[in-house]
């Protein structure tokens, strides 16, 4: 996959919720731009570098720990990511 | 049998409250009871070993059941197919004991005892499989999943127990082990209760196919019902099993005083080693015999208590006739009837101890003998008393013996005596 795919923010947000939804054995509706991991779903820190480890398969990158861990939402994991692919393109 | 010996002022009796089972003969207590005394064998068939060519094809396999009441889709994830098999049998045996009253007691008083022989191996051979090509691409929850000491450590972070968390690891008697070490931990003072078990699920390519090189397994392949048939005349092996047990172990006082349900004591164990060959049993039996006599003499009892013996049993050539003799030595021509679950079960390797010793207790609670599956004619007939063809009624309460002998010349027995609530309703 490549990331000529992933240019909108709906495409990247996808795939967010995917990987996130996949670590947490729950359905990508559940995830949304409010979606808290700590707080909604206790989300522990290699549950949290899985949930990395999947975005970075899925978008041929690197994704910082910083990236993963200072991200106080979905939604904002997605910007920080966005800005990430903008960076690089 | 004298009660009294059990009663020392040195040590607390240890009481057996709850029981969990997922096995090849069932997925509950009863329902694996009922399969022991029908003494149909379990094996079959097994597809991915068929066509990976293996010399073995077959295997005793724990029936499908649903894992979702147990096991959120999240932490499936994390485990591996071993933890989650003990998972289940844990919350089983921790609900039959009695969730409510564990959790009263102080958690760091509840510990967590667990054999296995293999712990994550199977599952590190599916990573390699998986990811050999692109290591790096490999699940975050690796190492977690695949740590020998994963299960016991998933039972006790499940229940927030607090106590001592210890796997052991003395290959096919790592179960026994773990029942007789959580007893002298409670018997001792260091624990007041202890989820007690085993487990394994050794049914993969390349864990069969090392079983399958060494020729320890049976090549009936075209009669995989026929093929586990424990003090046989025409036995070739062991089959592979899988699965789980679990036993909630309580101080006795305890337990009596909050009413629980006694399904017995463990009231004896001993271990020790052949320190002679790596996977071979001493021929004559001595060491395995020396271990039956401590288990016994440790439940303050004499051979002649013990109402009936669970072999260890495997279907080997080399084990059943060193077991025989074994027993011979302590029974000196006056060994009880002889039963062997393997028949029925297949091996669990670290999983078979606990299970054996749940079942044997329900045994001897209930005064049945089940017969060895399969089993026609035993050439060591004249050394041990097996018990052929159906199932032998005996005096019900009387003790029981529970063996395991593992590679690396691993002897672990354990003694049962059996209390009010092993006998069950309606199963005589």
């Amino acid at each position: 996959m490549t990331t000529a795919h992933l240019r909108g923010r709906d495409e990247l947000a996808h795939v967010v919720r995917t990987a996130v939804s996949g670590v947490l054995g729950i359905e990508p509706e559940e995830v949304d731009d409010a979606t808290d991991l700590h707080d909604d779903y206790g989300i522990d820190s290699l549950e949290l570098m899985e949930v990395g480890a999947r975005l970075e398969k899925a978008l041929a990158m690197k994704i910082p720990v910083s990236d993963l861990t200072s991200a106080h939402s979905v939604g904002h994991a997605i910007d920080l990511l966005a800005e990430r692919l903008a960076a690089r393109s | 049998m004298s009660t009294d010996a059990r009663t020392r002022p040195d040590r607390e009796r240890v009481a057996v409250t709850g029981l969990g089972i997922k096995c090849p003969a069932g997925n509950g207590v009863e329902d694996a009871y009922g399969a022991l005394l029908a003494a149909r064998s379990t094996a079959s068939a097994v597809k991915h070993l068929a066509e990976a060519e293996l010399r073995v094809t077959i295997a005793c396999l724990v029936p499908e059941f649903d894992v979702e009441p147990y096991v959120s889709r999240r932490e499936r994830r994390q485990i591996d197919r071993a933890a989650e098999l003990l998972l289940c049998a844990a919350s089983d045996a921790v609900a039959d004991a009695g969730a409510p009253a564990l959790a009263a007691l102080p958690p760091e008083r509840v510990g967590v005892q667990i054999g296995t022989g293999l712990g994550g191996l199977a599952a590190m051979e599916g990573n390699t499989f998986d990811h050999g090509a692109d290591p790096m691409a490999m699940p975050v929850h690796t190492v977690p999943r695949t740590m020998a000491n994963s299960p016991a450590s998933r039972v006790a972070l499940r229940f927030g127990l607090r106590g001592a968390c210890t796997t052991y690891a003395t290959a096919c008697a790592s179960g026994t082990t773990a029942v007789g070490e959580a007893a002298r931990r409670i018997r001792y003072g260091e624990l007041d209760a202890a989820v007690a078990g085993g487990v394994d699920t050794p049914v993969t390519t390349i864990v069969m196919a090392a079983f399958a090189k060494m020729r320890a397994l049976s090549a009936r392949n075209d009669e995989p019902d026929r093929a586990s048939r424990p003090f046989d005349t025409d036995r070739d092996g062991f089959v592979m099993g899988e699965g789980a047990a679990v036993l909630v172990l309580e101080r006795r006082d305890l337990a009596l005083a909050r009413g629980a349900r006694i399904y017995g004591e463990v009231a004896g164990y001993a271990t020790n080693c052949d320190g002679a060959h790596i996977v071979a049993p001493h021929e004559d039996g001595a060491l395995a015999a020396e271990c039956m006599r401590g288990a016994i003499g440790d439940a303050g009892l004499a051979p002649s208590d013990v109402g009936h013996i669970n072999a260890h049993g495997t279907s080997t050539l080399l084990n059943d006739r060193a077991e025989a003799r074994a027993v011979e030595r302590v029974f000196a021509g006056a060994a009880p009837p002889l039963t062997a679950f393997k028949g029925v079960t297949g091996h669990l390797i670290g999983g078979s101890g606990a299970l054996e010793a749940a079942l044997a207790l329900l045994c001897a609670g209930r005064g049945v003998v089940p017969a060895v599956a399969n089993t026609l004619g035993s050439p060591e007939a004249d050394l041990v008393d097996v018990v052929i063809g159906r199932s032998r009624a005996i005096e019900s309460g009387r003790p029981v013996l529970s063996n395991s002998f593992g590679f690396g010349g691993q002897n672990a027995c354990v003694v049962l005596v059996p209390g009010p609530g092993a006998r069950g309703t309606g199963n005589g």
